[in-house]
């Protein structure tokens, strides 16, 4: 399992458990942060790469 | 930062959607205030109020494009001329305004071809120009539609989106996003059992490393931008 799936699961999970409906929005929101950030990582990630792949400067 | 709240709602009791808000308010930094419910208004009292908070928030449902009634007559009781600009003192100055807006309509409806027309931020231009004139910043509207037909995860979403714009730094950039929750998520852990609190440490934990490994990645890309720039 990935750092990132986990982080989902126990997130998910601690959400579910929590009697309170404004602490489990909390835990819910912190969910799709995480995902924003993955996602936020991976363009950063791919910027990178494609800058510098650059073949003209070999 | 302090944030005020004033509710103009002629019915709040029976508003849905204005219990909602209320149940979802933040513990601390938040003043709530039904303005419906008040015999007369304190002038000096609502003014003090205004100087010692940063963010105002106007919350209401849309009645014919407008605010409720009572948002005005307290508007029109309040903010004098002398208090707003008057004594070129500007008090306001500076401060946030933002809108929570709640509509019966969907937001497709509000825009140029749409049921209503109109952009939400046309029909609030009466408030915006009151902001512009006492030196505020206009922060971008929250805007509420159709609250009765949301879902159970939209009304989870919506407790968090709410919050925050009661008390995140604006711009809602994922920077001041992640800052937000970082600065909640110590409290939110020790507010779990014993049993879940191991949990809560990790995924903190874990919270932190992403957001140091997105600024490390975004310092990298700013590097690289600059000696592409040469």
């Amino acid at each position: 399992m990935t750092d990132d799936q986990w982080l989902h699961d126990q997130l998910q999970h601690l959400a579910r458990l929590q009697p309170k409906f404004t602490d489990r929005a909390f835990w819910l929101a912190l969910d799709r942060l995480v995902a924003e950030q993955d996602q936020r990582r991976e363009q950063l990630q791919g910027e990178i790469d494609g800058r510098t792949w650059r073949p003209d400067r070999w | 930062m302090t944030t005020l709240v004033l509710v103009a709602h002629p019915h709040l009791a029976d508003s849905t959607s204005q219990q909602f808000f209320k149940a979802s308010l933040p513990a601390t930094g938040v003043t709530w205030e039904h303005l419906d419910a008040q015999p007369a208004f304190d002038i000096a009292a609502e003014q003090d109020q205004l100087r010692q908070a940063d963010r105002i928030i106007f919350q209401f449902p849309l009645y014919w494009y407008a605010a409720p009634a009572s948002l005005k007559a307290w508007e029109d009781t309040v903010l004098t001329r002398t208090f707003v600009y008057g004594d070129h003192r500007y008090p306001l100055a500076g401060k946030e305004l933002g809108i929570v807006v709640t509509t019966g309509m969907p937001a497709k409806a509000f825009q140029r071809g749409g049921v209503e027309g109109q952009t939400l931020d046309a029909l609030l231009a009466p408030l915006a120009a009151v902001a512009h004139r006492a030196r505020m910043t206009w922060l971008p509207t929250l805007a509420v539609h159709q609250f009765g037909y949301l879902t159970e995860a939209q009304k989870l979403a919506l407790v968090v989106d709410y919050q925050r714009y009661l008390t995140q730094p604006q711009p809602d950039t994922l920077a001041n996003r992640q800052a937000w929750f970082a600065d909640r998520l110590a409290s939110m852990v020790q507010g779990l059992t014993p049993e879940q609190r191991a949990t809560g440490e990790l995924i903190a934990t874990t919270f932190d490393d992403h957001r140091s490994s997105l600024d490390e990645l975004t310092d990298t890309l700013a590097m690289i931008k600059e000696t592409e720039d040469d």
